[in-house]
Protein backbone atom coordinates (compact mmCIF):
# COMPACT_ATOMS: atom_id res chain seq x y z
CA UNK A 1 0.00 0.00 0.00
CA UNK A 2 2.71 2.26 1.27
CA UNK A 3 4.58 1.19 -2.00
CA UNK A 4 1.44 2.58 -3.91
CA UNK A 5 1.51 5.93 -2.38
CA UNK A 6 5.23 6.21 -3.33
CA UNK A 7 4.66 5.35 -6.97
CA UNK A 8 1.90 7.98 -6.66
CA UNK A 9 3.99 10.60 -5.15
CA UNK A 10 6.90 9.72 -8.17
CA UNK A 11 4.14 9.77 -10.36
CA UNK A 12 2.89 12.96 -9.97
CA UNK A 13 6.53 14.36 -9.56
CA UNK A 14 7.44 12.63 -13.38
CA UNK A 15 3.98 14.61 -14.31
CA UNK A 16 5.25 18.02 -12.60
CA UNK A 17 8.50 17.73 -14.81
CA UNK A 18 7.23 16.69 -17.76
CA UNK A 19 4.29 19.66 -17.33
CA UNK A 20 7.53 22.00 -16.73
CA UNK A 21 9.51 20.36 -20.06
CA UNK A 22 6.77 20.56 -21.97
CA UNK A 23 5.38 23.78 -21.44
CA UNK A 24 5.42 26.69 -24.12
CA UNK A 25 8.54 28.89 -23.63
CA UNK A 26 10.10 31.53 -25.55
CA UNK A 27 12.61 31.20 -28.02
CA UNK A 28 16.03 32.96 -26.74
CA UNK A 29 16.43 36.19 -28.45
CA UNK A 30 17.94 36.05 -31.98
CA UNK A 31 17.81 32.24 -32.07
CA UNK A 32 15.69 32.38 -35.23
CA UNK A 33 17.87 34.91 -37.29
CA UNK A 34 20.71 32.87 -35.62
CA UNK A 35 19.25 29.60 -37.35
CA UNK A 36 18.55 31.44 -40.60
CA UNK A 37 21.05 32.89 -41.10
CA UNK A 38 23.61 29.72 -40.49
CA UNK A 39 21.03 28.15 -43.20
CA UNK A 40 21.65 30.68 -45.50
CA UNK A 41 25.30 30.41 -45.10
CA UNK A 42 25.31 26.58 -45.22
CA UNK A 43 23.03 27.16 -48.51
CA UNK A 44 26.04 29.59 -49.75
CA UNK A 45 28.95 27.47 -49.26
CA UNK A 46 27.15 24.88 -50.71
CA UNK A 47 26.20 27.00 -54.26
CA UNK A 48 30.13 28.37 -53.52
CA UNK A 49 31.25 24.57 -53.73
CA UNK A 50 28.73 23.76 -56.76
CA UNK A 51 29.52 26.83 -58.76
CA UNK A 52 33.30 26.44 -58.40
CA UNK A 53 32.80 22.46 -59.22
CA UNK A 54 30.81 23.63 -62.10
CA UNK A 55 33.49 26.15 -62.97
CA UNK A 56 36.50 23.30 -62.59
CA UNK A 57 34.30 21.26 -65.38
CA UNK A 58 33.95 24.14 -67.46
CA UNK A 59 37.84 24.53 -67.81
CA UNK A 60 38.59 20.98 -68.15
CA UNK A 61 36.04 20.72 -71.18
CA UNK A 62 36.97 24.19 -72.78
CA UNK A 63 40.79 22.71 -72.25
CA UNK A 64 39.70 19.35 -73.98
CA UNK A 65 37.62 20.79 -76.49
CA UNK A 66 40.72 23.30 -77.31
CA UNK A 67 43.60 20.71 -76.73
CA UNK A 68 41.37 18.71 -79.34
CA UNK A 69 40.53 21.24 -81.96
CA UNK A 70 44.71 22.24 -81.59
CA UNK A 71 45.60 18.44 -82.20
CA UNK A 72 43.27 18.15 -84.49
CA UNK A 73 44.23 20.72 -86.88
CA UNK A 74 47.88 20.17 -86.22
CA UNK A 75 47.42 15.81 -87.22
CA UNK A 76 45.21 17.88 -90.40
CA UNK A 77 48.19 19.58 -91.32
CA UNK A 78 50.39 16.54 -91.36
CA UNK A 79 48.23 14.69 -93.08
CA UNK A 80 47.77 17.94 -95.79
CA UNK A 81 51.98 18.05 -95.76
CA UNK A 82 52.61 14.45 -96.29
CA UNK A 83 49.80 14.14 -99.33
CA UNK A 84 51.97 17.29 -101.00
CA UNK A 85 55.11 15.53 -100.03
CA UNK A 86 53.74 12.88 -101.97
CA UNK A 87 52.31 14.42 -104.86
CA UNK A 88 56.04 16.41 -105.35
CA UNK A 89 57.83 13.03 -105.02
CA UNK A 90 55.10 11.38 -107.54
CA UNK A 91 55.70 14.48 -109.82
CA UNK A 92 59.25 14.06 -109.80
CA UNK A 93 59.52 10.50 -110.34
CA UNK A 94 57.21 10.97 -113.54
CA UNK A 95 59.15 14.17 -114.92
CA UNK A 96 62.06 11.43 -114.21
CA UNK A 97 60.41 8.91 -116.32
CA UNK A 98 59.56 11.26 -119.22
CA UNK A 99 63.23 13.27 -119.02
CA UNK A 100 64.77 9.19 -119.05
CA UNK A 101 62.07 8.54 -122.29
CA UNK A 102 63.45 11.69 -123.86
CA UNK A 103 66.88 11.08 -123.80
CA UNK A 104 66.11 7.46 -125.05
CA UNK A 105 64.45 8.36 -127.51
CA UNK A 106 67.48 10.73 -128.77
CA UNK A 107 70.19 8.59 -128.16
CA UNK A 108 68.06 5.73 -130.79
CA UNK A 109 68.21 9.53 -133.14
CA UNK A 110 71.81 9.83 -132.64
CA UNK B 1 42.17 68.47 -117.38
CA UNK B 2 39.91 66.20 -119.64
CA UNK B 3 42.92 64.92 -121.40
CA UNK B 4 45.19 64.45 -118.18
CA UNK B 5 42.17 62.08 -116.89
CA UNK B 6 42.94 60.38 -119.93
CA UNK B 7 46.10 59.46 -119.59
CA UNK B 8 46.03 58.51 -116.19
CA UNK B 9 43.37 56.21 -117.13
CA UNK B 10 45.34 54.72 -119.87
CA UNK B 11 48.38 54.69 -117.76
CA UNK B 12 46.32 52.39 -114.87
CA UNK B 13 45.10 50.68 -117.37
CA UNK B 14 48.52 49.79 -118.46
CA UNK B 15 49.83 49.13 -115.40
CA UNK B 16 46.63 46.90 -114.94
CA UNK B 17 47.81 44.64 -117.99
CA UNK B 18 51.34 44.34 -117.45
CA UNK B 19 50.38 42.87 -113.46
CA UNK B 20 47.82 40.40 -115.19
CA UNK B 21 50.61 39.59 -117.57
CA UNK B 22 53.58 39.45 -115.16
CA UNK B 23 51.24 37.21 -112.53
CA UNK B 24 50.04 34.84 -115.37
CA UNK B 25 54.07 34.34 -116.39
CA UNK B 26 53.85 32.72 -112.48
CA UNK B 27 51.08 30.45 -112.63
CA UNK B 28 50.06 27.64 -113.46
CA UNK B 29 47.61 27.60 -116.40
CA UNK B 30 44.40 26.46 -115.62
CA UNK B 31 44.09 22.26 -116.71
CA UNK B 32 43.26 22.58 -120.89
CA UNK B 33 39.89 21.33 -122.07
CA UNK B 34 42.23 18.58 -124.34
CA UNK B 35 43.48 16.94 -120.97
CA UNK B 36 39.52 16.27 -119.97
CA UNK B 37 39.62 14.37 -122.94
CA UNK B 38 42.43 12.51 -122.78
CA UNK B 39 41.67 11.33 -119.25
CA UNK B 40 38.18 9.98 -120.16
CA UNK B 41 39.98 7.83 -122.57
CA UNK B 42 43.27 6.70 -120.40
CA UNK B 43 43.20 4.02 -118.24
CA UNK B 44 45.31 5.28 -115.44
CA UNK B 45 45.76 9.03 -115.23
CA UNK B 46 47.97 10.77 -112.78
CA UNK B 47 47.61 14.50 -112.04
CA UNK B 48 49.88 16.73 -110.11
CA UNK B 49 49.24 20.23 -109.73
CA UNK B 50 51.17 22.23 -107.03
CA UNK B 51 51.50 25.85 -107.06
CA UNK B 52 53.96 27.78 -105.32
CA UNK B 53 52.60 27.93 -101.88
CA UNK B 54 51.64 24.11 -102.04
CA UNK B 55 55.39 23.55 -102.69
CA UNK B 56 56.92 25.51 -100.11
CA UNK B 57 54.03 23.82 -97.47
CA UNK B 58 55.12 20.28 -99.28
CA UNK B 59 59.00 21.59 -98.57
CA UNK B 60 58.22 21.80 -94.60
CA UNK B 61 57.50 17.79 -94.34
CA UNK B 62 60.35 17.02 -96.44
CA UNK B 63 63.90 15.59 -95.37
CA UNK B 64 62.68 16.72 -91.68
CA UNK B 65 64.60 13.64 -90.25
CA UNK B 66 67.99 12.36 -91.31
CA UNK B 67 66.67 9.47 -91.31
CA UNK B 68 64.59 10.09 -94.25
CA UNK B 69 66.31 9.11 -97.56
CA UNK B 70 68.76 10.75 -99.87
CA UNK B 71 65.30 11.13 -102.83
CA UNK B 72 63.60 13.84 -100.13
CA UNK B 73 66.58 15.75 -99.16
CA UNK B 74 67.57 16.40 -103.34
CA UNK B 75 63.64 16.78 -103.96
CA UNK B 76 63.26 19.47 -101.05
CA UNK B 77 66.19 21.37 -102.75
CA UNK B 78 65.23 21.23 -106.14
CA UNK B 79 61.41 22.64 -105.45
CA UNK B 80 63.16 25.27 -103.37
CA UNK B 81 62.28 28.55 -105.56
CA UNK B 82 59.86 26.97 -108.21
CA UNK B 83 56.56 28.54 -108.69
CA UNK B 84 54.74 25.60 -110.09
CA UNK B 85 54.89 21.87 -111.29
CA UNK B 86 52.28 20.76 -113.36
CA UNK B 87 52.32 17.07 -114.48
CA UNK B 88 49.82 14.69 -116.23
CA UNK B 89 50.48 11.88 -116.88
CA UNK B 90 47.73 9.21 -119.13
CA UNK B 91 48.40 5.56 -119.51
CA UNK B 92 46.14 3.84 -122.28
CA UNK B 93 45.08 0.56 -122.79
CA UNK B 94 45.70 1.01 -127.04
CA UNK B 95 48.13 2.27 -128.53
CA UNK B 96 47.70 5.75 -130.16
CA UNK B 97 44.40 6.95 -128.39
CA UNK B 98 45.23 10.37 -128.92
CA UNK B 99 45.76 12.89 -131.97
CA UNK B 100 48.38 14.67 -133.34
CA UNK B 101 45.90 17.58 -132.64
CA UNK B 102 45.69 17.10 -129.28
CA UNK B 103 49.29 16.87 -128.56
CA UNK B 104 50.04 20.32 -130.96
CA UNK B 105 46.57 21.86 -129.14
CA UNK B 106 48.37 20.90 -125.49
CA UNK B 107 51.74 22.23 -126.76
CA UNK B 108 50.31 25.15 -127.87
CA UNK B 109 48.16 26.02 -124.73
CA UNK B 110 51.65 25.86 -122.58
CA UNK B 111 53.79 27.11 -124.52
CA UNK B 112 53.89 30.70 -125.09
CA UNK B 113 55.69 33.26 -126.72
CA UNK B 114 58.34 33.22 -123.86
CA UNK B 115 59.27 29.53 -124.27
CA UNK B 116 61.77 28.31 -126.70
CA UNK B 117 62.02 25.28 -128.12
CA UNK B 118 64.78 23.05 -127.53
CA UNK B 119 63.98 19.26 -128.66
CA UNK B 120 61.41 18.26 -131.07
CA UNK B 121 61.49 14.58 -132.19
CA UNK B 122 58.76 12.93 -134.92
CA UNK B 123 58.72 10.24 -137.02
CA UNK B 124 57.24 10.22 -140.18
CA UNK B 125 53.75 8.76 -139.79
CA UNK B 126 53.68 7.82 -136.82
CA UNK B 127 51.72 9.63 -133.91
CA UNK B 128 54.34 10.04 -130.73
CA UNK B 129 57.34 12.32 -130.61
CA UNK B 130 59.06 14.30 -127.69
CA UNK B 131 58.82 18.05 -127.44
CA UNK B 132 61.08 20.07 -124.79
CA UNK B 133 60.72 23.70 -124.32
CA UNK B 134 62.77 26.29 -121.84
CA UNK B 135 61.52 29.53 -121.06
CA UNK B 136 64.92 31.14 -120.90
CA UNK B 137 64.86 34.98 -118.96
CA UNK B 138 67.89 36.84 -119.14
CA UNK B 139 69.68 33.24 -119.30
CA UNK B 140 68.23 31.73 -116.88
CA UNK B 141 66.38 28.76 -116.97
CA UNK B 142 62.98 29.84 -115.43
CA UNK B 143 60.25 27.23 -117.11
CA UNK B 144 60.81 23.46 -118.22
CA UNK B 145 58.15 21.89 -120.46
CA UNK B 146 58.16 18.10 -121.72
CA UNK B 147 55.65 16.47 -124.19
CA UNK B 148 56.22 13.07 -124.12
CA UNK B 149 53.69 10.78 -126.14
CA UNK B 150 54.74 7.72 -126.38
CA UNK B 151 52.28 4.72 -127.98
CA UNK B 152 50.48 4.03 -124.53
CA UNK B 153 51.78 6.58 -122.54
CA UNK B 154 51.52 10.80 -122.89
CA UNK B 155 53.54 12.70 -120.09
CA UNK B 156 53.22 16.43 -120.28
CA UNK B 157 55.54 18.07 -117.25
CA UNK B 158 55.70 22.10 -116.51
CA UNK B 159 57.67 23.02 -114.07
CA UNK B 160 57.83 27.07 -112.91
CA UNK B 161 60.85 28.70 -111.80
CA UNK B 162 64.20 29.17 -111.73
CA UNK B 163 65.38 25.80 -112.75
CA UNK B 164 68.76 24.97 -111.48
CA UNK B 165 70.32 22.43 -114.00
CA UNK B 166 73.04 20.86 -111.15
CA UNK B 167 69.87 19.75 -108.71
CA UNK B 168 68.13 18.42 -111.63
CA UNK B 169 71.53 16.24 -112.23
CA UNK B 170 71.48 15.33 -108.68
CA UNK B 171 68.44 13.82 -109.17
CA UNK B 172 69.86 11.61 -111.93
CA UNK B 173 69.84 8.00 -111.14
CA UNK B 174 67.08 8.40 -108.16
CA UNK B 175 64.38 9.59 -110.20
CA UNK B 176 65.77 8.30 -113.33
CA UNK B 177 66.94 11.46 -114.81
CA UNK B 178 70.18 10.69 -116.92
CA UNK B 179 72.49 12.46 -116.65
CA UNK B 180 73.41 13.37 -120.58
CA UNK B 181 69.59 14.66 -120.61
CA UNK B 182 71.09 17.13 -117.77
CA UNK B 183 74.09 17.96 -119.79
CA UNK B 184 71.78 18.56 -123.21
CA UNK B 185 69.90 21.10 -121.21
CA UNK B 186 72.81 22.80 -119.74
CA UNK B 187 74.31 23.18 -123.03
CA UNK B 188 70.69 24.70 -124.68
CA UNK B 189 70.63 27.15 -121.60
CA UNK B 190 74.31 28.02 -122.22
CA UNK B 191 73.70 28.80 -126.34
CA UNK B 192 70.27 30.69 -125.32
CA UNK B 193 72.21 32.68 -122.72
CA UNK B 194 74.79 33.79 -125.50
Amino acid sequence: MEHNELNEQELQEFERKLRTAMSRRAAPLGLKTRVLAQAHERRQGQRRRWWMIERIAATVLLAAAVGGFVEYRHLEEVRKGEAAKEQVLTALRITGRTMGRVQERLSEDR
Amino acid sequence: MKRAMVWASMLALGVGISTVAARAQDELPPPSPIEKTLAERAEHVTEVTLDKNMLAFAGKFMNKDKDDDKDEKEAKEMIQGLRGVYVRDYEFDKDNEYSAEELEGLRKYITTSDWSPMVHERTKGAKEGTDVYLKMINGQVQGLFVLDAEPRELSLVLILGPIDMDKIGALSGNFGIPKQAVKDVKKAQKEAGK
